[in-house]
Parts: structure tokens; C-alpha cells; sequence
């Protein structure tokens, strides 16, 4: 018995001893990697920046909030504070965390390559960054720029000015776009790639037409005339132009399977199941939306929303009182959703710039002759038109037929206004798309004109002009935040 | 598998019982060949007391027992070899007499200071006696533990010991406690005790697992220096669990406790009854709310047309319990069975267990079976033991993500409006009004219908195993050495039934999309103790010195399985899932070692000096950087014993001081050192996989988080110890929190992983106790304990000044700088410096704070637990109170009842526009004038759902409770009337646990101890909870 007593404590203590080293070796998490390379960082980056624009509550929902394309159904409780212009620190603050927190995060990863192996990941790092900094810009005005997403290394970034973070990205697309220029011997995305498939005269086109909306925006500033001018020469002499389609992510996407399918489909449309959505059925075309397009003749009408069984019929936004002076009729199944042209299939790609902007943006700058060559004003107006009526599901001809008409803000000789009819095109070609840039673009001319206030919106104001910080910055960076601007009335830097 | 399902009935319990008989024969066919009769008074050496009856007098290593009569006489037959008799009294100090050859054996009893001998089981299973150690403990005893026969010893121990906080989470066929020890120290880590289950530390499932009849005490070490010899695990305390083992000495004993109790709901939200289904002051006859006119008691539709033109009618009025009825009456019967005794060098304690409950909501169904052996053998000076238990349980409930909006059960009966007779709608596969497309609510499914769609069925298994060697290598030196197993598996499945709304009678229904999840896990701990323990004499001083090492490994495998969209109804296995099937498989390792001393150095008996120390190394920190020294020292001093002036005083029984300090710290969990890759839940698309950085960053120089305890404490003992009172006061620094911090989100982080900041916990704890009247036949004791604590975030780090511990942008449990810990915020109105709400002058409507706001703490400041217990003529009342004050909870419960009008704050002002009581409006900066006109918009409805709903504040509740939580009444017979039965016991009991809860008037809602995690965000709870419940049952033990 003693024996036996003696040898196990020995063994112990000297099994003790003997293996310390390799005993507590079981660091390694077996659950997670802590390196991977580019390829396996970029799909879910692209599907992230889908998901901020197109997703339930993404920024595209809250231009068409904003801008009078969507309503509420009877029966939902759903957009109270997008009718009241509600805009507090947890107002759609996704835009901000979830843009920093995982877009960002992500092509941070890639923008911080240092191997030139890499050097056309490094580039789409760069523009994609670039393509969402516009949108913060856009949306809250002064942000971290210089010192953000360097995690551990700078806790609390400092707010930039707004005007010289929209200068640094037009420089960081032009390094971008050399980058790819001379990254002959780096390696190509393929399918990983979820925009272009590894296409980098799509990734140059898609930073120059980047340069462009950034270009746009800045395009009635007083004494910015000399510097547009010269970026757009630039744009210019690289010589690879603008997009040639729509924008769009798809890694992927399956229909009819859980957590596979477009992000607006599966949100706003029909789940895996094949189940409409509480979202889809509470959210629906506005009665001025609905009268605008049928008073302009507009077959898109049919397309950005669904047309029910007893014609359309949109719900005037901040309704309280949904029953008078008949009972029911706004319910989901007679008024208009959102229609087929948006909501195409669960495996469509989700788009997160429109070719029609691209042109849109392009008729603008030679109106105001910026651009002095090329296309007309007019025939970039009407390629807008037509790709938006491509887009969504019609053709060339129908487009031909809608800005034909001597109608204003829709025929372009009709037009007095040729701006506002750019920018009123340009709204419908967003709607239901990326409609944030109508937001921007009213904020910025105040066109659309005529839309209507939501019903019941107490405030005198008109609509927010921008975003309030999250109150996640007020506690966690409370030294950088600055106070909030008021956000009816103190316009991005581009506005004023 | 092998599937133990213990049902209880009959012909089992006989076989069971017929065993146990077996086992005594067994036993008793030892017969000695020739024996004696001796007899003998037994009487006190305390002047007047005379001859004590009940004292029980055995043979030295036998079974041969019998006690004394009401004159203190006994008689008792022994062996003819038969050496010592001993003699045993509660009060009393043990007596062994040598027989002699005597026929007379007379023993003369004195009485012992009951606060000062008692041996208390301390860390790492070490027995002391009480007047050695050096920091405050309280033993807890099986009577006094199970006396309203828990199915979970946590739950008991609500009330009963100072400085303990136990925490229902949940009501529920199957509950879970969190124990809290002297308040939080940690915000990231866990703040729970250490559960540790003869000798070997445990965890809390295994004590939640444990037959509380099985638990001969518990010993609770309150801080850090009483549990510092466990290292890294010593932080929170540690609750020492004994388990039965049989008695030297006791005759073989066959028991039965059975206990049959119901349960029903205690009581529910205050509801408002003047407002029924509708919207904005409509009546809507599919509504799940209440914003429709006033009742008027008229017939009116509920639900839709169908399309024959029928519908269901029914008064516009108020169903008085209509939430209420639907709950059942809950039952649970409990059953042990135990066979303990022991035999000259061996001991043994065999118990099985069978409960088999139904709960409050109808369907939910738990049953488990626990079996224990425990058992030792001396072989000349070497001791064997093991103590092993298996258990296994099975819960049938009903599913928490139910519908297309993944609610939870109590939702769906909250969002049924007032006019709704609900119980009449629980035949839903027949009944045309209660199908789900048949159902009147337009947005939520018919409870029953959700309760037979959504099931939730969980199996688990636990197997403890504890092998002891104690050997006494001589009498000075003793050998210890011990390996424990504590594993369990589980698997469960949870699913939910697809469902199609009829379109057209229900077109507001969204599809119900079913799905399988199929989750498995298995821990297992093996860990290993040995010790080496000394005792030496010089003149006037002892010295105990203890030193050893320990080895632990912890595994932990996790499976998880989710499929959608069955193809087959009624089928739950994954192959019926379409699309991909969502898996995660997961593994954790975690190892560690570590070396320790613990010296005891006595003067005279009455003062102790103890240092200790120990050294660990962790496999969850980097090599070079994982090795960690634990030290700690303490003071016991006797001044009773040590002052001449006070020894035998007869006010003062005893008086002992204690002080103590130990650094411990809190090791790192594993695989944290580095940044991570994970893949995000949507991927691979086909081919196309992808990974995405983790939210979380770390800080390169990370490191264990140290905690500094002091403690100070008295014992004293009053009037021969009928009084006595326990006080200690601690302070815990906590340096070096291993804490997520929150960057900000545009430093492309969530969380920052790092060591910040100090906390600063400081508290007192006082129990005073002791038997009020104590006569022959009739005793009254009381016991109450007060605690209090807080602690304080001193520091953070620069330029952060609170830390998220859980919640949203609009209200969360924080750390706050200079504040106590955990603090709810929550956004508030804008006030005022008078306190006055702030209103827009425009639109009448409060202006609200865009930064939220502190409101209170989450645990309480104050806990007063209060215990008694009459005796007289066999009949024993007792009870348990306790009362919790000085901290808050967002009940999300009430803000759900504000959106859907039941509250009763939504009929507060008629719903009308009101202007908000002392509100004023601030003319220009700074300056307010009273508001005595504008009122609020939209108060027939958008303001209670858009603004006041909005503000959570108004959720921010006192979570000051006041609960009978245990209240019994039992008897047991007198041995007269059992002399010519084979029974040695019957006693039963009537019992009643959470038997009445008094709450401030602003909760109307629930038990605020309810809590949606058990982690540190302590504070947050509603409708993931079932209402509260009271139980009342009988119980009947008899022993054979």
C-alpha cells in the first residue's frame, strides 16, 4: 500500500515538473484564425457596404424616407420617427457605427497592405474607403478621418474638418487608380471580388466616377470652380471614364436560402422562406410619389412600386388616422409596395451606385460647364433616363417615349430648368435604389421642389440636412466629438 | 446511449426498498458471538442542570448506539470486546469514557463553547477549528438548508448568510441562481463564487445539479482571504459544499423524503381595464393593443370577416385575469430515498432522487434523477474515500423565439388586449376561433398555438467523481491526496412549426418559417490536489503547516446545428432542413498549475498567526508572463482566552478578533491574446468564403487583474452563547480590471481589451443571533443578518470614463467613474434646475437629455435577511424573510406594456392631451417659466407609443423587494409512539416558499431579482421571465 502511496505522489510531482512547458501549451485557439489573406477579407467587406446601403434601415431607407418615396401601411407602427423627424443620437445611427464598425474595419485591412503583391487589393481598399467616407461626410459633416479605424493603436480618433477629408479622398483615389496602374505583376481578385469580379478597369471607372459625385457635390461652392476643373482633367487624361453599368455587390447571393439572399430582398421583400416580410408589408409608396409619376406619365410607376389588384395607392407619410374615411384601405394588400424594378430576385445584385447617377452627375457638371466636351447636357440627361428605365425592367424605346414629352422635369427642352430637371430625374432614378443621394442632393439644391412634409410633423423646420452623432461617440470619444450641429438647419460644408 | 429515466412509482420504490434491506442484513450479519449490558447516568457539570436526556451514547467504532432517557439514563447492550463508550449532546462537548470492565458507566458532560470548537471545512477541504481562522465564514447545516425542501440548494440560501446576494434569474420548471458574495469586484469577470464540492472545486451547474438532501452543510468563506489558498479562482468567495457521508458511530439508517409541492403564479403586472383593442382611439378589431375607445360594454367583432360573413363577437369590457388564466398550476413531487450508517472502520451514505415537475405554463415539463454514493475505509492509518454522484434531468419547454419576430412567450400574452377572454381559445386545432388564422390578433399568434409549435427539450448529465487518500503518516503528519472528474453533457433540440396565414382572413399574419436547432456540449474537469499537513507542539506554541500543489485541466466541447424550412412536418431531425445547415463547432482548453503553503502559528490557544502563499501558472497568458504569487496573512485572537478579566464571564461566553489580507488575482480566459479572425454568419457564399476581423482589439501587454482584500471581523457570544454576534467589514481594491473597454466605433473597434482602472469595494456585514426562550418544551430562535456594500470605480483610464457593460443607445448597465458599480443609464428628460421636465413649446412634448443619464445601481445597498424558528411540542414554525433596498432595474416589461396600452400609466391622463404635470418651457437660455398651457400632442395615443415610450427613464424602476421566501410548519413524532415500529423517524412538514412579496408602488410590474443573464449586467429584466410564482406543498421524511 505505501508503495504504491509513494511511487503516484513521485509520478505526480515529478509529471508535474517534467511537463510544465507542454502542459500549459493549449494557448492556440483552435475556433478562430489570427491571419488570412486579402481574398478571404474582401467578400464580406463588399457585402457589408451592400448591407449599409441597402438593408432595412440603411442609408438608401432613410433617403426614401426622407425624400417622400416611402410611407406606411395600416396596421405598422414602423416609421413614427422618420415622420417626426425624430433625429436623436439613435437615429439611424447603423450609418455610423456599422459603417465604421464593419465596412470600414474591414477595407481597413486591405488599405493598410504593405506587400505590393497585393497592391490591387490595396486599391479597392482605398476606393471603397473612399466611396463610404462621402457618405459619413455627407451625413454627419466633420468625422475621424485621419485617425480612425487604427483600433488598439488610436482609442479616440480626432474629428477632421469635413472639406479636407472630401480633398484627401479625391487624392486617394488618384493614388489608387496608380496603384492598379502599375500593379502588373500583383495578384488579381477573381470571385472574391464581389463588385467586379477582379475587373480593374471596373475598379479605375468606378473610382473616377467616385471623383465625380465628390466633384458634383462641391460643384456650387463659391471659389472651388479652378480645383473641380482640374480634378475633372485628371479624371480626364487617366482616360479609362466613367462606370458602364450599375454598381452592384453580389458575392453571391442565393434565393430561397437562409442568410444567402439579397440584403433588400430578404429585408424588405420575401425571406428564405418565401415569407413577405413585416417590413415589406408595412412600407409603401407615398400619395404623392404615386400622383407625381402617373400626372408625369412615368411607366417606372409600375416598377419602383407594386401596383396592387385595385390600382395604386400610396399613404400620405405621418397618417394617424388610417380608417377615414374608409376602413382598411390602406392596408398592405391595397396599397403600393415597393415594386418589381427594386425588388427583382433573392440572387440580384445589390446595388450601390446607379449608372443613371453616373450620368446624371456627368449632365450636371456640363450644364455648368465644368466638363466643356463630349456628350451634351441633354443626351447625358437622357442616358440617365434610359438607364434607370433599363434598370428597372424596361428599354430604350419606353424611355424615349417618357422624355419625349413636353412635360417639365421631364422633357428636357421643357425643361426652363435644366439643374432641377437633373436633379428631379435623378430622384426617381434612386428611388428605392440609393436614394440617399436625393437626400444629398436636396439639401444641396433644394430640388426636388414641391415635396411634401409628413402630416402631423409638428416643427416648423424643413427636413434634417443632416445626421446626429451617435451617443456611442459622446461616451466613448467624449473629448473629440464636437457639439452637435443642429441638424435642420447647419448644412454639410457643400450646402452652404 | 444508456437513458436513466427514473420515474418514480410503486413497484420501483419496492425493489428499491428491498435493496436497501438486502444492504442492512448484509451489514448486520456481523453478529458478535457474546455480549454485555451496560448502564449509566449521564449528567452536566454545570451547577443545577441535573441529568440531560437525548444524549446519544455509542461504542467506539461501532454501530451500537442507543441515547438517554427523560432521566438521563440509558442502558446498552455491547460487544463482550467493546473498549470506549462515547458520549455525544449538542451543546456539550464529546466525551469518550473506557469501559473498563465496569457494568456502570456514568459520564459527567460539560458544555461547550459552541462558537469557538465548532470545525469549519475551509479551503481546499482543510477543517479547522472556528477559533483558528483568521477571516469570517458561516456554515449553513442540511436542517436549515433544505427546511422548505428546494429543488436547488442555491435558491435556499436566499436570506440566511451576511454578505450573500442569490439571485433567482428565473421562474421556470428548471431555474438558475446567480450567488453573489460581498457585492461585484470585477467589471468583465466573473463575479460568482467558487463552488467547491467535498474538498474539490466544482462548479455551479454542479451545485444547481447537487440533491440539496444530500448536502450535510455548506460552508460559505465570504472573501478573498479566506479563499486565498485557491488562487485564481479565489476572488469571489468560495460557497464549500459537504456532502452526507455517513456518521461514526450512527446505525444504519433507510430514509424517505418525499415532498409534493404546487406552484402558481404570486401575482402579475398591474394592468389598466378601461381601454381595449385598437389604434389612435379606434376600435380595431385586430389589434394587438389597447389604444381603441373606452369600454362600453357592447357587443363588438373581434378578429376578421370571414368569408362566409361570419365573425366572433364578444363584450367591449374588460376579462378581469384574462393573462392570468392562462397559466396552470404548476406541480413538483420530490422523492429521496437515503441508506447511510457506517461499520466499524468504514462509512457510507447512498441516496436516489426523483422529481418530476410540471410548470405554470402549460406544457412545460422538467423530471431528474440524482444518485450519489459516497463512501470511505480505513486500512490502519490510511483513509479512503470517494464521493461520486451522477445526474440527470430533462426539461420540456416551451421555445423562446417564437413567431416571425423571435419573441418570447410572455410577449404574446402581453400583446393581447383587455377584452380578450384568452383562456377560451386553447383548442386551437379544432376550435375555429382560436386557429391561428382564425384568431382575432392581427400581429401576434395565439399563446396556445405557439405553446404546442415551439418546444425547447433539453437532456442533461453530470458525473462527479472525488477519490480521496488521507493518510497519517504519523500522528503529527497527515497525507492528502485527491482526484476529482466533474463532467456533463448535454443535447437539446429547439424548434419552431412552420405556419401559412389564410390570406384572406388574416392578411396582417406573416408566414411562420419553421427551423431545428440541435446544440451539444460536454465539459469536462479533472483536477488534482495533494497536500501535506503537519501539527507540532512547542511549550506554549503549535504550528500547522500545510503544503501542497494542484493540477487542473478544463475541456469544453460545444456543437450547435441549425436548419430551416423543414421540408416534412412534425419531423425534427436535421437532415429535414433546407438550404445550408448554420454550424458552429467549438473547442476551449484551459490548464493550469500551481504550488502552495499555509503555516498556522499558535500562542496558547488563543492566538493564531497564518500566512500563506501560492504560485500559479496559467496556459491562458504568454510563457514568461502566465506565473502569478498569491500571498496572505492573518490574525486570530481569543480575548476571552487571553485576558484574564474576561474568562469566565458570564455575560460574555467568548470574543474573538480576526484580520486578514490576501492578494489574488483573476487569470485571463482563454485564446484572448491575440486579435481574431471569424467568419461572419452569412458566409461561404458557394465557393466564395470569407472572414471578417473581430470587433474586439487587444492590448499587447494584457495581464491577470489583481485584487487586494482586507478584512477585519468580531465573534462574540453572549449569556453561555445564546446570543451571538458576527460583524466583519472588508475592503477589496480591485487594479489591473481585465476589462473591454469601448473605443470609439471610428477607431474600427468595439471593444479594446486591456488592464484599467481600480475598483474599490468596501462593505460590512453583522449577524446576530441566537435562541430567544429556550425551555424544555418550547424554544424560539432568531437570527437576523445585515449587509451592505458598494463598490466604487475609482478610475478608469484617461480620457474614458465609463465602460458598457450591456444595453442600447438609450439606457445600459455601466461602470462609471467615481460611481458605484453596476450603474443603469438610461435617457431622461431634460430638467430643469429646480427638477422640472423641459417641454418644446410648441408641441407641449418633454425635450429629452441626448446623453443617457446614471439612475442607481443594480445590486442592492442593503440586504436584511431574517430567520426564526419556534419549537414547541414537536411542532417547528419557521421562516425566512428577506428584504433588498437601494438599487434599480430597467424593467422592460413595463415599457412593453406602455406601447401596447396596458399600462397604467397610458390611462393616466383619460388619453387625452394633458399638460405635463410641473413642467415648465425655457423662454430663453436659462430662464423657465412654469408650463400651465401647452399641452402635449397626441394623447389619445402617439404620445404614450412615440415619446413618453420612448424616454427610459420611465422604466427605470426601484428594485426594493421584501419576500417571505421560505415559511414551514412541521412535526415530528414523538420516539414514545414509534417505540413498537420499525421506524425510528416521522416528521412532516407543511411548506410554502416565496410566500408574499411586498414591492415599492411605482413597480407594478415584476420580481425585480428577475435577470436576463447571469453575468454582470444585473438589472435588466421583464418578459424574457415568466411572472413570479409562490409555492405550497407537504413533506414527509421517515427513517428506518
Amino acid at each position: 500500500m505505501k508503495s504504491i502511496i509513494k511511487f503516484a505522489i513521485v509520478l505526480m510531482v515529478a509529471g508535474l515538473l517534467a511537463s510544465c512547458e507542454d502542459f500549459l501549451d493549449v494557448n492556440v485557439d483552435p475556433n478562430n484564425p489570427t491571419t488570412v489573406t486579402p481574398d478571404l477579407v474582401l467578400a464580406p467587406a463588399q457585402y457589408y457596404t451592400a448591407y449599409r446601403i441597402q438593408s432595412d434601415r440603411g442609408i438608401s431607407h432613410l433617403g426614401n424616407m426622407f425624400m417622400d418615396n416611402w410611407s406606411q401601411s395600416d396596421g405598422y407602427s414602423w416609421y413614427s420617427d422618420e415622420f417626426k423627424y425624430n433625429v436623436t443620437s439613435t437615429f439611424y445611427a447603423g450609418t455610423f457605427n456599422n459603417t465604421y464598425g464593419a465596412a470600414l474595419k474591414q477595407y481597413q485591412i486591405l488599405a493598410n497592405l504593405e506587400d505590393s503583391k497585393y497592391d490591387n487589393y490595396k486599391a479597392i481598399g482605398m476606393i471603397m474607403k473612399a466611396y463610404h467616407f462621402q457618405i459619413l461626410v455627407d451625413s454627419y459633416g466633420d468625422i475621424p478621418y485621419f485617425e480612425a479605424l487604427g483600433r488598439s493603436l488610436e482609442a479616440t480618433p480626432a474629428y477632421d474638418d469635413a472639406q479636407a477629408i472630401y480633398e484627401d479622398l479625391i487624392t486617394q483615389l488618384t493614388d489608387a487608380i496608380a496603384l492598379i496602374n502599375n500593379a502588373s505583376s500583383a495578384v488579381t481578385p477573381g470571385a472574391d471580388d464581389a463588385m467586379f469580379g477582379g475587373n480593374m478597369t471596373n475598379w479605375i471607372r468606378f473610382a473616377n466616377t467616385l471623383k465625380l459625385r465628390i466633384l458634383t457635390r462641391q460643384c456650387d461652392m463659391s471659389g472651388r470652380s479652378s480645383y473641380i476643373q482640374a480634378e475633372l482633367a485628371t479624371i480626364a487624361s487617366e482616360g479609362h471614364g466613367y462606370i458602364t453599368g450599375d454598381v452592384g455587390v453580389n458575392p453571391g447571393f442565393i434565393a430561397k436560402e437562409t442568410n444567402k439572399q439579397n440584403v433588400i430582398w430578404d429585408e424588405l421583400g420575401w425571406d428564405a422562406a418565401g415569407t413577405q416580410t413585416m417590413s415589406s408589408k408595412a412600407t409603401c409608396a407615398t400619395a404623392y410619389i404615386i400622383d407625381y409619376l402617373t400626372a408625369t406619365s412615368d411607366p417606372r410607376i409600375d416598377y419602383i412600386y407594386e401596383k396592387p389588384a385595385t390600382g395604386h395607392k400610396g399613404v400620405p407619410q405621418g397618417l394617424l388616422d388610417y380608417d377615414t374615411p374608409v376602413v382598411d384601405q390602406y392596408m398592405p394588400e391595397f396599397v403600393s409596395n415597393i415594386g418589381p424594378g427594386i425588388l427583382k430576385s433573392g440572387d440580384q445584385d445589390a446595388i450601390i451606385f446607379t449608372l443613371a447617377e453616373s450620368y446624371f452627375n456627368q449632365a450636371e457638371m456640363r450644364q455648368k460647364s465644368f466638363i466643356t466636351t463630349g456628350a451634351s447636357a441633354q443626351s447625358l440627361y437622357e442616358s440617365g433616363i434610359t438607364a434607370s428605365f433599363l434598370y428597372l425592367g424596361l428599354d430604350a424605346a419606353d424611355a424615349e417615349d417618357y422624355y419625349t414629352q413636353s412635360k417639365v422635369l421631364v422633357g428636357w427642352n421643357s425643361s426652363a430648368n435644366k439643374v432641377e430637371a437633373i436633379i428631379t430625374q435623378k430622384w426617381i432614378a434612386v428611388n428605392g435604389i440609393t436614394a440617399e443621394q436625393s437626400w444629398f442632393d436636396y439639401n444641396r439644391t433644394g430640388y426636388p421642389s414641391g415635396i411634401p412634409l409628413p402630416l402631423n410633423y409638428n416643427a416648423t423646420a424643413d427636413r434634417p440636412v443632416r445626421l446626429a452623432y451617435p451617443s456611442g461617440e459622446y461616451s466613448a470619444n467624449g473629448d473629440n466629438v464636437p457639439t452637435q450641429p443642429n441638424v435642420f438647419t447647419a448644412k454639410i460644408f457643400w450646402a452652404n | 446511449m444508456l437513458h436513466l429515466n427514473f420515474n418514480l412509482n410503486l413497484s420501483r420504490m419496492k425493489k428499491l426498498f428491498l435493496f436497501f434491506v438486502l444492504f442492512v442484513l448484509a451489514g448486520a450479519s456481523t453478529l458478535w458471538a457474546q455480549t454485555k449490558v451496560i448502564t449509566g447516568t449521564v449528567t452536566s457539570a454545570t451547577e443545577g442542570e441535573g441529568a440531560i436526556p437525548g444524549v446519544s451514547v455509542f461504542v467506539k467504532g461501532t454501530t451500537v448506539a442507543t441515547s438517554t432517557d427523560a432521566n438521563g439514563k440509558y442502558s446498552l447492550t455491547v460487544p463482550e470486546d467493546a473498549v470506549t463508550l462515547v458520549f455525544s449532546f449538542i451543546g456539550m462537548k464529546q466525551q469518550e469514557v473506557t469501559i473498563a470492565g465496569r457494568s456502570v458507566v456514568n459520564c459527567v458532560m460539560e458544555s461547550d463553547v459552541v462558537g469557538l470548537s465548532e470545525v469549519v471545512v475551509t479551503a481546499l477541504g482543510i477543517k479547522r477549528e472556528k477559533r483558528e481562522i483568521t477571516y469570517q465564514t458561516q456554515k449553513v447545516d442540511n436542517a436549515e438548508l433544505s427546511v422548505a425542501q428546494p429543488t436547488r440548494a442555491g435558491s435556499a440560501l436566499a436570506g440566511k448568510v451576511a454578505g450573500l446576494q442569490i439571485n433567482v434569474q428565473d421562474n421556470g420548471v428548471n431555474p438558475s441562481t446567480q450567488i453573489i458574495l460581498r457585492g461585484l469586484r470585477s467589471i468583465s469577470a466573473d463575479n460568482q463564487a467558487l463552488v467547491v464540492i467535498d474538498g474539490t472545486i466544482a462548479s455551479l451547474g454542479a451545485f444547481d445539479d447537487l440533491n440539496p438532501n444530500d448536502i450535510a452543510d455548506l460552508s460559505i468563506l465570504k472573501g478573498a482571504t479566506a479563499a486565498a489558498l485557491y488562487g485564481s479562482m479565489a476572488s469571489n468567495g468560495a460557497v464549500i459544499v459537504t456532502t452526507k457521508k455517513g456518521q461514526a458511530g450512527e446505525k444504519i439508517t433507510v430514509g424517505l423524503i418525499s415532498t409534493y409541492t404546487a406552484e402558481q403564479v404570486a401575482y402579475m403586472p398591474k394592468f389598466q381595464s378601461e381601454y381595449g383593442t385598437g389604434w389612435e382611439g379606434a376600435y380595431d378589431a385586430i389589434e394587438n393593443t389597447n389604444w381603441g375607445p373606452r369600454f362600453d360594454g357592447t357587443l363588438r367583432q373581434i378578429g376578421n370577416t370571414w368569408p362566409d360573413g361570419t365573425y366572433q363577437a364578444v363584450p367591449y369590457a374588460p376579462v378581469p385575469n384574462n393573462l392570468l388564466d392562462f397559466f396552470n398550476t404548476g406541480s413538483t413531487f420530490n422523492n429521496t430515498a437515503y441508506l447511510s450508517g457506517s461499520h466499524e472502520t468504514s462509512k457510507f451514505y447512498l441516496s436516489v432522487g426523483d422529481q418530476s415537475s410540471t410548470g405554470i405554463v402549460p406544457k412545460d415539463k422538467y423530471s431528474r434523477n440524482t444518485f450519489r454514493v459516497n463512501a470511505s475505509k480505513k486500512v490502519g492509518n490510511v483513509e479512503l474515500s470517494l464521493n461520486s454522484s451522477f445526474f440527470t434531468d430533462h426539461t420540456d419547454q416551451v421555445g423562446s423565439t417564437i413567431g416571425d419576430q423571435d419573441r418570447p412567450l410572455y410577449w404574446f400574452l402581453l400583446n393581447t388586449s383587455a377584452n380578450i377572454p384568452l383562456s377560451r381559445y386553447w383548442d386551437w386545432r379544432n376550435d375555429k376561433y382560436s386557429d391561428p388564422s382564425g384568431y382575432y390578433n392581427g400581429y401576434y399568434e395565439n399563446p396556445y398555438f405557439c405553446v404546442d409549435t415551439n418546444r425547447y427539450l433539453i437532456w442533461t448529465n453530470r458525473l462527479t467523481a472525488n477519490i480521496q487518500l488521507s493518510w497519517d503518516i504519523a500522528p503529527w503528519l497527515n497525507l492528502t491526496t485527491r482526484a476529482a472528474a466533474n463532467n456533463d453533457w448535454a443535447y437539446s433540440k429547439n424548434w419552431r412549426d412552420a405556419y401559412d396565414f389564410d390570406t384572406d382572413l388574416k392578411p396582417t399574419g406573416s408566414s411562420i418559417s419553421s427551423f431545428l436547432e440541435d446544440r451539444e456540449h460536454q465539459t469536462s474537469d479533472y483536477i488534482g490536489d495533494a497536500l501535506m499537513t503537519g501539527n507540532w507542539n512547542f511549550n506554549d506554541f503549535t504550528l500547522k503547516a500545510i503544503v501542497g500543489g494542484t493540477v487542473m485541466s478544463y475541456k469544453y466541447r460545444y456543437h450547435y446545428i441549425r436548419v430551416n424550412n423543414l421540408s416534412i412536418p412534425n419531423f425534427y431531425d436535421i437532415s429535414n432542413g433546407t438550404g445550408s445547415p448554420e454550424v458552429t463547432a467549438d473547442a476551449l482548453d484551459e490548464r493550469q498549475f500551481g504550488f502552495f503553503g499555509d503555516f498556522t502559528l499558535g500562542f496558547r490557544n488563543f492566538v493564531f498567526l497564518n500566512f500563506s502563499g501560492r504560485n500559479d501558472w496559467t496556459s491562458t497568458l504568454a510563457k514568461g508572463n502566465n506565473s502569478y504569487f498569491y500571498p496572505g496573512v492573518g490574525l486570530s485572537f481569543v480575548l476571552t482566552d487571553a485576558i484574564d478579566a474576561l474568562k469566565n464571564n458570564a455575560i460574555l461566553s467568548y470574543a474573538k478578533i480576526t484580520a486578514s489580507n490576501s492578494t489574488v488575482y483573476n487569470d485571463l480566459s482563454p485564446y484572448r491574446l491575440n486579435e481574431i479572425y471569424s467568419k461572419p454568419g452569412n458566409f461561404p457564399y458557394g465557393s466564395v468564403n470569407g472572414f471578417a476581423l473581430s470587433g474586439t482589439t487587444v492590448d499587447a501587454n494584457i495581464k491577470k487583474e489583481k485584487l487586494n482584500t482586507t478584512e477585519i471581523g468580531v465573534n462574540l457570544g453572549l449569556f453561555k452563547s445564546r446570543l451571538m454576534i458576527d460583524a466583519s467589514y472588508f475592503m477589496t481594491k480591485t487594479t489591473d480590471l481585465i476589462t473591454n473597454t469601448t473605443p470609439s466605433i471610428t477607431s474600427g473597434a468595439t471593444a479594446f481589451l486591456t488592464n484599467i482602472g481600480e475598483l474599490m469595494g468596501k462593505g460590512l456585514e453583522l449577524t446576530v443571533g441566537g435562541s430567544v426562550i429556550q425551555t424544555n418544551n418550547f424554544s424560539w430562535n432568531l437570527s437576523v443578518n445585515y449587509t451592505t456594500n458598494e463598490t466604487i470605480v475609482n478610475e478608469i483610464k484617461e480620457g474614458l470614463n465609463e465602460i458598457l457593460v450591456s444595453g442600447t443607445s438609450a439606457w445600459g448597465v455601466y461602470a462609471i467613474k467615481g460611481m458605484a458599480f453596476p450603474q443603469i443609464k438610461a435617457n431622461t428628460y431634460v430638467r430643469d434646475p429646480e427638477g422640472r421636465i423641459v417641454v418644446d413649446p410648441l408641441t407641449g412634448y418633454p425635450e429629452t437629455n441626448a446623453a443617457l443619464t446614471p439612475l442607481g445601481r443594480t445590486t442592492p445597498k442593503h440586504i436584511v435577511g431574517l430567520n426564526t424558528s419556534l419549537n414547541f411540542y414537536g411542532f417547528t414554525v419557521s421562516a425566512t424573510i428577506d428584504y433588498r433596498t437601494g438599487h434599480m432595474f430597467y424593467s422592460q416589461l413595463a415599457a412593453n406594456m406602455e406601447f401596447t396600452g396596458r399600462s397604467l400609466e397610458s390611462v393616466s391622463a383619460n388619453r387625452q392631451n394633458f399638460v405635463i404635470p410641473n413642467s415648465v418651457i425655457e423662454t430663453s437660455p436659462g430662464v423657465y417659466v412654469e408650463n400651465t398651457n401647452i399641452p402635449i400632442q397626441d394623447g389619445r395615443q402617439s404620445y404614450w407609443t412615440d415619446v413618453y415610450n420612448n424616454v427610459f427613464e420611465n422604466y427605470i424602476k426601484d428594485a426594493t423587494a421584501l419576500k417571505i421566501r421560505e415559511m414551514t410548519l412541521s412535526y415530528t413524532l414523538p420516539s414514545k409512539v414509534l417505540a413498537n415500529t420499525p421506524l425510528q423517524k416521522v416528521a412532516i412538514g407543511f411548506i410554502a416558499r416565496n410566500l408574499y412579496t411586498l414591492l415599492p408602488a411605482e413597480n407594478a410590474f415584476s420580481d425585480p431579482e428577475f435577470n436576463n443573464t447571469n453575468n454582470n449586467a444585473i438589472g435588466i429584466g421583464g418578459y424574457n421571465q415568466m411572472p413570479p410564482t409562490r409555492s405550497f406543498g407537504v413533506n414527509l421524511n421517515i427513517e428506518f
